[in-house]
């Protein structure tokens, strides 16, 4: 049935794909060819560019949506503070919300190491947001079983 | 020569791969090692067996390890033609689906798939042992030969120990006992075994930097015939359950492998080397030597026949972390710089990869094999398991950050990034597997336990292959709770259908297991692989109709947890005539049978009620208080008197006084008096009141015991003032519990005069009291004396309808345990019975 939840519930998994894809699409499908056939300084530009584009939508966009329609899908589900610990339903989102400040974490990482120059740290950062954004997908799917 | 191995990878790429061909079987290694590292951090959360962790790492990581760098090592140190890349592929790949299937099958429990990757790896191990040997004869330089010796027996220990693996997950062919460690000891001290101490020769002088000691050569061929005949006098022993023959192969492989060990032992004391790989090395060294030692030193402990299976589980910890997780990463360590590396460059970053807080790792993992050894309290060994996770799975980590980029691109990564994309999935994975734990915990599908179910608790013994009961029958809707205790020497467990597991209970453990409320029939095995082939199954059944079955009274089993007996024994009445007592009705679980408990009506929270005693004439003042939720009353059989005031039904929360002067001796019944009264009387509301008859001789022991039928089920409910009606009791009971002087035997010494008072508080039935090799000189029953001793008559039982009461005396004529019983024979069965444990 398709009603304002079916809505809500768009805009959120829009804005997952938005941040999950654009991690994929940016580490498989952009860094290997920029890598490749770009020399080192118009590499460093474009990467850093390519950075700040998506920190913006991660920041003006991404965050916002998903904080506002995980709330409202959280109310109509009739989630509770005391129901986050019951098995079941309410630890499955409780799990999914902690991986996700992880990963928003690792994210930020990722960001400052990045700015200051420090390359290891700025990569291991990414893919562990990559790899734990992927982690949140597969306990989203979870929550929607059933 | 200070550099004896030359470890030019054997052969040509082959076509498609990138990286050298030993690359791609060291990340088969790692790979095996990162499953294994992760599938123990998770399999109890999962509920796999620890099987698995244990075989992906030792069949997994360590074969591929020994199948990749022996054939390395053969080739580049005897000099002869690399095998076609194809053909080792062939053979790898083929090795690592024979892995596969061995873990699935015994993962899903298909014996044949299991089976089928046993047969493989035999297989896989006899070609490889025959390989080597035809590759010795075109060896162009003859001193390393020695190595292919340790080789192909170390593969052909792997063929035999293999098969009797694919023996065990199907069972074992009833020698499992026995073929279990032998199977272990084949493998660990053959095929791991000699392989390592085959290649320490060689490998421990390049990682000292030092040179080869002259005679090592002459030393490593004299030892190997010394470690084969103890490898074989064990494998014997254990199949033959001989003990000593064991013992003497532990000592000899222990002497052999010790003296091939202590030269370079010593040389790493005189040289104090700062590199990572010899102290890994040496590490894993004197754990391998150790476990050997415990081993023999438990067995000369216990010196029970059935000890050597006892002592799989007690060794395999210590040879897991401390020799062959060690063992691995100290080679690796040493190894892969030089396979990875093109050039001393390379090299040089590779090793300083591997080294990374390797200080930390090495006391980290040496830490952790101590945890996990020595029998230490319950936090402490999951703390060691969790430490050695962290420092060889950091291990992993390190080595995949510079394998995977060569195998992958054929080259180390340019720049001084390399690891960085391996940490970071390694950490995201982390945090998923941490989060979907957290999550999944506690499905929430499975039943929450309803308070309103019955509980109902049993005894489950696992002994040598078997689980006992192997049917465990309750009413459906009752909520088990199975006591399971390991009486074998082996470890087992219980794990049910419906997820219900217990630990790993090593022998003399027990947990107390909650098996859910049972509505359906349930199936429980033991995980341990092979175990339940071998015949380790239960069944839990809702039991069907039949008169004791419906409410799944067992007098056989045991009592539950908490349970304590009725003391039988009645001690004198107090000094003075006026006896004021308090009962006070109430409503309370108690234990009705063993394991069976159920809310039951009582006066004074226990059936039978408390016990009067007093002389003729005494007087008894009794306030009755009623804290039930129904109208109760009482009816003191002891006195006499217009029953309508002090009989009557109180109300909840009511009292009454009940005074009466007992005028007659005897074995009086008291019970509740509100109707029906043969539900009150069924659900536990009676009691004793004996009026001793007067100058009645003093005796050495006096019981008491209240005979009464037992109806299970809610009180007052239907299908129970069905059975009450119909006088179809489920058993029959003394003192308030079926069998309860089974499990708590009565206690007098021979010779002594024991008097047994006895009084039946029916509902309804009759009671044949008997002492069985016993007879009674003395009866009073109902008031008379039947029998004084001196005559020369004696009585076998004493009868007693319902209501009725009396005692009768014996002497115990010699030490031992007497059953006492209700001669009905079915109430015997169904519960009327106990002992007397006659002591000299």
């Amino acid at each position: 049935m398709i009603d304002v939840w079916t809505l809500v519930r768009f805009v959120h998994i829009v804005g997952a794909a938005l941040w999950v894809g654009g991690q994929l699409t940016i580490s498989l499908a952009v860094l290997p060819p920029v890598r490749t056939l770009l020399g080192p300084d118009r590499r460093v530009s474009v990467l850093r560019s390519v950075g700040r584009r998506f920190a913006v939508i991660t920041m003006a966009v991404f965050l916002p949506s998903q904080l506002a329609t995980g709330l409202l899908l959280a109310w109509h589900n009739g989630v509770t503070w005391q129901s986050l610990t019951e098995a079941g339903y309410g630890r499955l989102l409780l799990a999914k919300l902690a991986l996700f400040a992880l990963v928003m974490v690792a994210a930020s990482v990722h960001g400052i190491a990045q700015g200051r120059g420090r390359a290891w740290l700025a990569r291991a950062a990414a893919t562990a947001a990559l790899t734990g954004s992927l982690g949140v997908l597969l306990l989203a799917t979870g929550l929607t079983a059933g | 020569m200070s550099e004896p191995l030359d470890l030019r990878p054997p052969g040509r790429p082959p076509r498609g791969f990138k990286g050298p061909f030993i690359a791609w079987g060291n990340l088969l290694v790692l790979a095996w090692l990162a499953v294994a590292v992760l599938l123990f951090a998770v399999h109890r959360e999962l509920g796999l067996p620890v099987w698995l962790p244990l075989h992906a790492f030792l069949l997994g990581s360590l074969t591929n390890a020994i199948v990749v760098w022996s054939m390395h090592f053969v080739v580049a140190l005897c000099r002869v033609p690399s095998p076609s890349p194809r053909r080792m592929g062939f053979g790898l790949g083929a090795l690592n689906v024979s892995v596969l299937l061995v873990l699935l099958g015994v993962g899903t429990g298909v014996h044949w798939v299991a089976g089928t990757g046993a047969a493989g790896i035999t297989v896989l191990a006899t070609v490889h042992a025959i390989h080597l040997l035809r590759l010795r004869r075109h060896a162009l330089t003859g001193g390393y030969g020695y190595l292919v010796g340790y080789y192909a027996a170390a593969a052909v220990a792997l063929a035999i120990g293999g098969t009797l693996g694919g023996a065990l997950t199907a069972g074992g062919m009833g020698l499992y006992a026995r073929l279990l460690p032998a199977h272990a000891h084949l493998n660990l001290f053959g095929w791991l075994g000699l392989s390592v101490l085959g290649t320490l020769f060689t490998l421990w002088p390049t990682a000292l930097r030092t040179r080869m000691p002259a005679d090592s050569m002459r030393l490593a061929r004299r030892v190997l015939p010394l470690l084969l005949a103890g490898l074989a006098a064990m494998t014997a022993g254990f199949v033959l359950a001989s003990a000593w023959t064991v013992l003497a192969g532990l000592v000899a492989y222990a002497i052999a492998a010790g003296v091939s060990l202590a030269p370079f032992e010593l040389a790493m004391l005189r040289q104090r080397p700062r590199r990572p790989a010899p102290w890994m090395l040496a590490a894993a060294s004197f754990w391998f030597v150790a476990a050997v030692l415990i081993e023999a030193g438990l067995l000369l402990g216990a010196g029970k026949p059935d000890a050597p299976a006892m002592v799989v589980g007690d060794l395999l910890p210590v040879l897991v972390v401390g020799f062959g997780a060690q063992i691995l990463t100290g080679a690796l360590t040493q190894l892969l710089p030089v396979v990875l590396g093109r050039g001393p460059a390379e090299h040089k970053r590779v090793a300083a990869v591997l080294g990374r807080a390797w200080q930390v790792r090495v006391i980290g993992g040496n830490v952790a094999a101590v945890l996990v050894a020595v029998d230490l309290p319950t936090p402490l060994p999951s703390l060691g398991w969790v430490l050695a996770a962290i420092c060889f799975g950091a291990f992993v980590l390190l080595a995949m950050s510079v394998t995977v980029p060569v195998v992958v691109r054929g080259a180390l990564p340019a720049s001084n990034h390399g690891g960085a994309t391996t940490i970071g999935i390694a950490v995201g994975l982390a945090a998923t597997v941490g989060a979907v734990l957290l999550g999944a915990g506690g499905a929430p599908g499975s039943p929450e336990p309803s308070s309103a179910a019955p509980v109902r608790t049993v005894q489950v013994e696992l002994a040598e292959m078997r689980i006992d009961p192997p049917v465990v029958r309750v009413p459906p809707g009752t909520r088990l709770m199975l006591r399971v205790v390991n009486n074998g020497a082996a470890p087992h467990d219980l794990r049910l259908a419906n997820g219900a597991r217990t630990d790993r209970l090593g022998s003399g453990d027990s947990e107390l297991l909650d098996a859910g409320v049972i509505d359906g029939t349930v199936d429980g095995w033991c995980t341990i692989t092979g175990h339940r082939a071998a015949g380790m199954t239960m069944t839990i059944r809702p039991a069907g109709d039949g008169r004791a079955g419906p409410e799944g009274i067992d007098p056989a089993a045991r009592p539950g947890p908490g349970w304590r007996p009725r003391d039988a024994a009645l001690p004198p009445a107090d000094a003075g005539t006026l006896h004021r007592v308090e009962l006070r009705v109430s409503e309370t679980e108690l234990e009705l049978a063993p394991g069976h408990r159920q809310r039951r009506w009582t006066f004074g929270g226990t059936t039978p009620g408390p016990t009067l005693r007093g002389e003729v004439g005494d007087r008894f003042e009794i306030t009755l208080v009623n804290d039930g939720s129904l109208g109760h009353g009482v009816d003191f059989h002891a006195g006499a008197l217009a029953p309508e005031e002090p009989m009557r039904t109180i109300a909840p929360g009511e009292r009454l006084v009940y005074r009466f002067t007992a005028r007659r001796a005897g074995a009086w019944l008291y019970h509740c008096s509100a109707t029906p009264m043969s539900q009150h009387i069924a659900n536990g509301m009676y009691g004793a009141v004996i009026i001793d008859p007067p100058r009645l001789p003093p005796v050495d022991r006096e019981y008491l015991l209240v005979g009464a039928q037992l109806y299970a089920g809610e009180p007052g409910s239907d299908p129970q003032v069905a059975k009450i009606d119909a006088g179809a009791p489920d058993g029959w009971q003394f003192n308030g519990t079926a069998g309860q002087y089974v499990h708590a035997p009565l206690a007098a010494r021979a010779g002594e005069r024991v008097r047994f008072w006895v009084v039946n508080a029916g509902p309804g039935g009759t009671l044949s009291f008997h002492v069985v090799g016993g007879q009674f000189d003395t009866v009073y029953r109902e008031g008379a004396w039947a029998l004084r001793p001196g005559a020369d008559g004696g009585a076998q039982t004493l009868g007693l309808a319902p209501a009725q009461g009396g005692f009768a005396e014996l002497t115990f004529p010699e030490p031992g345990r007497y059953p006492f019983v209700d001669h009905d024979m079915r109430h015997a069965e169904g519960g009327a019975r106990g002992f007397v444990d006659v002591v000299p």
